[in-house]
C-alpha cells in the first residue's frame, strides 16, 4: 500500500524551535503498523525543518520548495495527484504556522477524496482497497469505520506513540527537493506564535458554586451536553447552533 | 634425573605446544575485532606492576581467593617453567632444583585443594559450575602428579613407582586443564594477560579516573556496536578474560533487583557472540534474573542484541551504569562500556531505545531539557532567593551548575539550602539561569550521543563567554559529564561538588556550624564516588557538623547504587523489586534517623521509599542546621530550612 504522510514545519510549545509534529509522527507509526513503507510530502521554504521525521520511520521525504509564507495547498495537491497514493495521512493539527487544521481538508476538496477525521489505529479491511480505522471521539470512545481507499485520514493524539527518533536513520534518510508551485498568500497582520495548549472550555460553572460543583459542571456537562438531531432542516439546525453557543458563552447578546 | 622426571618434562612442553595451539584458536576470533591502538612495549613493561599491583587490589579484598590464587597460579607456572628448564642438562641433574619444583608444586597442591575447598560440597551461588566443577580435580591432578615426580627425582629415584604413577597424573590433569584454554575457566589466564597488556583504558593503571565515557565519531558508517565485529579487538579479550568469579553480579544493583541483568552473564553472552555458530547454552552460573527468552545464537558477524540474538534489550537497558561491577572486577573489564556501546546502536540506528525513554530524549533534542520544561524556569525553585545571573553581573569567582534537579520541588530545598549557605559566607557566585542547558548525561548514558554532543557545544560555547573561576555543582552526574567528559569536546573546567566545596568553606572557618549530635548514614552517590573517587570529603563535611556517623553495608567505592543513574527511571525495566528500596533497608538497618545524599538522582530515588524509613536530607540542608545551630542557642534540632 502506498502512504503518504504529509508533514509541516512545526514548531516546539515552549522552546518555538524546529521539531517535528508528535501527531504526524505518530501518523508515521500508523503507516508502519499496517506495514506499509510511508514517504512524506512536505511543501515550505527548508527541507532542514522536517528532515527529522526521515528518524521516525518515513522511508523518505518529498520537498516542495516554495517561497517563505506562500499556500503550500496547490503544490501538495499538485503532488499528490501525480503520487496517486493509496492512503493519505495527516496530523488533525500541526503546532505553528496556521494551525488551522483545515489542510487535510482542502486537500480531500482537491482531490476529490474522502476524508475521515481523529484516527487512532488502522487495520486492513476484509474487502481489498478497504481500510479500517478506529476513530478516537471524546471521552476515549472509539468508532470504527471501514472506508474505501484512497482516502485521506487526520490522525488523533490517541494513535500510538511516535516510533523512537534514530539518528542514523534521519541521517541517511533521502529528502528529494523539487519546486513548489508559489502560491503567495495575501498578507495578513495576525500575529504568529508558537503553539500551546488551548484551556478547555469549562461548561458553566456557577459563579460561587463549591469546588465540587465545578468539578461536576466540567467533567459531566460535556458528556450530557448537546443534543443529537437526525437531519434537521438547515433553520431548525443553524437556531439550535445558536442556541447552544449561546448557552456555554461563545454567542453573548441577542444578536 | 629420573626418567620419569625426563618424561614429565617431555609432558610439561607437548602440553605447552598444545596450549600455544589452543590459544591460537582463541586468538584468531579476536581478529575479527577492529583495530585499537595499542602501546605494546609500555603495555608489556607494565604487565607485572599491572598484575601485581593492580589486580591483587581487587582480588585481595576476597584474602582466601587471593591466597588461593596465589597458591595455584604461582605453582602451575613457575613449577611448568622450571620442569621445561630441566631440558638443561645441567639444572635437570640438580636433586636441590628438582626439591624446589617439588616444593612448587606442593604450594599448588595447596591451592588447588582451597579451590576445591570453596566450590565442595556447597558452591556458592556467585560462581559457576559446569566445566569450572571440574577444575579443582584438574589441579590437584596436575599439581599431585608433578608433585611426586619432582620428589622422586630429588630423591634420586628411591620412591620411583609413585615417579611414575605421578607421571600419569600429570599428564592427565595438565591435558585436562589445556584442552579448557579456550572455552573453559583456564581462557582468563592467557586472556587476562593480553588484556592487561593492551587494555583499552590503560590510564587506569597509572592512577588516572578513566571514567568518561569515549565519544564516537558521529559521522561513521555505523554508530555504535551491533555485531561481535564492531567491538575493538582488545575489548573482545577483555570478555574473554572473565573467570565468571560472580563478584559482579553480587555488585549488581539490577541483579539485586530481580531486573534481567547479571554483569557476569552479559559479558559471557559477549565472549560467546564472538564465535562462528556460538550459542550461549554452555554457560553455568546464574541467570539473569527473570530473563527474557531470547534465542541464544550469534556469531562475530551476528547482531548481539535481539530477542532473535544473545542478549534482550531489556538486559541492556536495566543497567544504572553506576560501574559497580567494574570496580569489582579483578580481570579489569568495562561492563558499562560494552553496555553503553550496545546502547549506541540501538538508539542510533535503530531508534529502539525504550518507548518511556523516546520522550524526554524528544524533549531534550528540541528544548534542551528532558521534561521540554523553559530554561528559565531552572531557577523558580529560588523564588524570594537572591540568585545572581552571570549574565548581568559579567563575572563571578564560582559557577554554580543548577542542573536538572533544580526543577524537582524536592531537591529545589536542597539547592534553596545551597544558596542561602553560599550567601552566609560571601561567596562569590552566580548561576547562568536561562542560558544553562542540559549537560547531556542521560541522553550519553541512553546511547543518544547525537544528542549529547550537541548540548556539549553548546553548553561549552555558552560557558566561553562567561568568565569564572570555578564551576561548583550539588549533581554528581553533571559534575562527572562537565569534568570529565566536556574536555573530549574542548571545554575543561575546574568542577568542584557542592560536598566538597561546603567541606572547603567550614575549614575556612566562612561558615560557622554548630554540633548537630544526630546519627546519620551517608549513601555515595556513583557518579561521585566510583567515578570520581570523592569520598572523602563528604565524610569529613558531616564529621565537622558533630554527627554521629555509621558507614552503610556498602559504602565509599563500594556503595550501591540508588537505582537513579544511566537513564534507568525512564527506560523503567521491571524487576522484582526496586533498587532504592534495596539501598533504604541499608541505610535502615545501621539505625541512623537521617541518611545524608548529595545528589538530586539519589535525593529523588530514596524519598520514593516508602514506609518507615531514616530521613532523606541533602549535606546541604544539614550543613544550613548546623550553621543555624550554631546562631540559635540551645541548639534547635530540625529548624525548617525553607525560608
Amino acid at each position: 500500500m502506498k502512504v503518504v504522510v504529509l508533514v509541516s514545519a512545526g514548531r516546539h510549545p515552549v522552546t518555538g524551535r524546529a521539531s517535528p509534529v508528535p501527531v504526524e509522527l505518530q501518523a508515521i507509526r500508523l503507516a508502519r503498523l499496517l506495514g506499509a513503507a510511508p514517504s512524506g510530502l512536505h511543501a515550505g521554504p527548508k527541507a532542514e525543518a522536517v528532515r527529522d521525521t526521515l528518524g521516525h520511520g518515513l522511508a523518505g521525504l518529498a520537498h516542495l520548495a516554495i517561497p517563505d509564507g506562500d499556500d503550500p495547498l496547490p503544490s501538495l495537491v499538485g503532488a499528490l495527484t501525480e503520487m496517486q497514493p493509496d492512503l493519505i495521512l495527516a496530523g488533525r493539527v500541526g503546532c505553528g504556522g496556521e494551525d488551522s487544521g483545515q489542510l487535510p481538508y482542502l486537500v480531500a476538496d482537491a482531490l476529490g477524496l474522502p476524508i475521515l477525521s481523529d484516527a487512532a489505529l488502522l487495520a486492513p479491511g476484509e474487502a481489498a482497497d478497504t481500510l479500517v480505522v478506529d476513530q478516537a471521539l471524546p471521552k476515549g470512545v472509539r468508532r470504527r469505520v471501514t472506508l474505501r481507499l484512497p482516502a485521506i485520514l487526520t490522525v488523533h493524539p490517541a494513535a500510538p506513540t511516535p516510533l523512537p527518533f534514530a539518528f542514523a536513520q534521519a541521517r541517511s534518510g533521502r529528502v528529494d527537493t523539487r519546486p513548489g508551485i508559489a502560491a503567495p498568500r495575501p498578507a495578513t497582520d495576525a500575529e504568529q506564535r508558537p503553539y500551546r495548549p488551548r484551556p478547555k472550555l469549562i461548561a458553566k460553572a456557577a459563579a460561587g458554586a463549591s469546588a465540587a460543583d465545578r468539578l461536576k459542571a466540567a467533567t459531566e456537562t460535556a458528556a450530557a451536553g448537546g443534543r443529537l438531531l437526525v437531519d434537521p432542516p438547515p433553520d431548525e439546525a443553524a437556531r439550535e447552533i445558536i442556541a447552544h453557543l449561546r448557552e456555554i458563552g461563545v454567542l453573548r447578546g441577542n444578536g | 634425573m629420573t626418567s620419569s622426571a625426563l618424561s614429565l618434562a617431555y609432558v610439561v612442553l607437548t602440553l605447552a605446544v598444545i596450549a600455544a595451539v589452543t590459544a591460537g584458536r582463541r586468538v584468531r576470533l579476536w581478529r575479527v575485532g577492529r583495530p585499537a591502538a595499542v602501546n605494546w612495549l609500555h603495555g608489556v613493561m607494565a604487565l607485572p606492576k599491572r598484575y601485581l599491583v593492580d589486580v591483587h587490589h581487587v582480588v585481595g579484598r576476597d584474602p582466601f581467593a587471593a591466597r588461593m590464587h596465589a597458591f595455584v597460579a604461582g605453582g602451575l607456572l613457575g613449577g611448568s617453567a622450571l620442569v621445561l628448564l630441566t631440558l638443561v642438562p645441567a639444572l635437570g641433574g640438580s636433586r636441590l632444583y628438582w626439591a624446589l619444583i617439588a616444593v612448587l608444586f606442593a604450594a599448588m597442591l595447596i591451592g588447588g585443594a582451597m579451590v576445591g575447598r570453596r566450590r565442595y560440597p556447597q558452591k556458592p551461588a556467585r560462581l559457576s559450575g559446569g566445566r569450572f566443577q571440574v577444575l579443582p580435580l584438574l589441579l590437584i591432578g596436575y599439581a599431585t602428579g608433578a608433585f611426586l615426580a619432582a620428589l622422586d627425582a630429588a630423591l634420586a629415584g628411591t620412591v620411583w613407582p609413585l615417579g611414575w604413577l605421578g607421571l600419569w597424573l600429570a599428564a592427565a590433569g595438565g591435558l585436562g586443564l589445556v584442552l579448557q584454554l579456550d572455552r573453559g575457566p583456564m581462557r582468563h589466564a592467557f586472556a587476562g594477560a593480553l588484556h592487561l597488556v593492551a587494555h583499552p583504558r590503560d590510564g587506569r593503571f597509572e592512577g588516572r579516573r578513566e571514567t568518561a565515557l569515549l565519544p564516537i565519531d558521529l559521522d561513521a558508517p555505523r554508530l555504535g556496536t551491533a555485531t561481535p565485529a564492531d567491538f575493538a579487538w582488545n575489548r573482545l579479550v577483555g570478555f574473554d578474560a572473565c573467570i565468571q568469579c560472580g563478584r559482579c553480579e553480587v555488585a549488581c544493583p539490577a541483579f539485586a533487583a530481580g531486573q534481567p541483568l547479571n554483569p557476569k552473564r552479559l559479558i559471557q553472552d559477549l565472549a560467546a557472540a564472538m564465535v562462528p555458530g556460538g550459542t550461549n547454552a554452555n554457560y553455568s552460573g546464574s541467570p539473569y534474573p527473570n530473563a527474557r527468552p531470547v534465542a541464544g545464537r550469534g556469531g562475530p558477524e551476528q547482531p548481539i542484541v535481539g530477542a532473535g540474538a544473545m542478549i534482550h534489550p531489556d538486559t541492556l537497558w536495566s543497567c544504572t551504569t553506576c560501574r559497580a561491577c567494574v570496580e569489582e572486577c579483578p580481570m579489569m573489564i568495562e561492563h558499562v562500556d560494552a553496555i553503553v556501546s550496545l546502547r549506541r546502536f540501538q538508539t542510533l540506528e535503530l531508534g529502539a531505545v525504550p518507548e518511556k525513554a523516546a520522550a524526554p530524549l524528544a524533549e531534550l533534542r528540541y528544548a534542551d531539557e528532558p521534561q521540554g520544561r523553559p530554561l528559565k524556569a531552572r531557577t523558580d525553585f529560588a523564588a524570594g532567593l537572591d540568585l545572581p545571573l552571570i549574565g548581568a553581573k559579567g563575572s563571578a569567582d564560582i559557577l554554580l551548575w543548577l542542573g536538572e534537579g533544580a526543577y524537582d520541588l524536592r531537591y529545589g530545598r536542597s539547592l534553596r539550602a545551597l544558596v542561602r549557605l553560599l550567601h552566609l559566607a560571601k561567596v562569590d557566585f552566580a548561576v547562568l539561569g536561562a542560558e544553562e542547558r542540559d549537560c547531556g548525561d542521560v541522553a550519553r548514558r541512553l546511547g543518544d550521543e547525537a544528542t549529547f554532543q550537541r548540548l556539549a557545544r553548546e553548553n561549552i560555547a555558552t560557558l566561553a563567554t562567561h568568565s569564572f573561576r570555578r564551576i561548583l555543582t550539588a549533581d554528581p552526574h553533571a559534575l562527572h559529564v562537565l569534568r570529565n567528559e566536556y574536555p573530549a569536546f574542548g571545554g575543561s573546567y575546574e568542577v568542584i561538588h557542592h560536598a566538597a566545596f561546603l567541606d572547603e568553606l567550614v575549614a575556612a572557618g566562612r561558615l560557622d556550624v554548630g554540633a548537630l549530635g544526630i546519627g546519620v548514614t551517608y549513601h555515595d552517590p556513583c557518579y561521585l564516588g566510583r567515578y570520581n573517587g570523592e569520598i572523602d570529603a563528604p565524610r569529613r563535611l558531616l564529621d565537622r557538623l558533630g554527627l554521629s556517623r555509621v558507614e552503610m553495608e556498602r559504602s565509599g567505592k563500594r556503595s550501591m547504587c540508588c537505582g537513579g543513574g544511566g537513564g534507568a527511571p525512564l527506560s523503567d525495566i521491571e524487576g522484582d523489586r526496586r533498587i532504592p528500596d534495596i539501598r533504604m533497608a541499608q541505610a535502615s538497618a545501621t539505625g541512623a534517623g537521617i541518611v545524608a545524599v548529595a545528589c538530586p538522582q539519589c535525593t529523588a530515588m530514596l524519598e520514593g521509599v516508602t514506609g518507615n524509613r531514616p530521613e532523606v536530607r541533602d549535606v546541604a540542608e544539614l550543613v544550613l542546621d548546623a550553621v543555624e545551630a550554631a546562631r540559635v542557642k540551645p541548639v534547635a534540632r530540625g529548624v525548617e530550612t525553607v525560608t
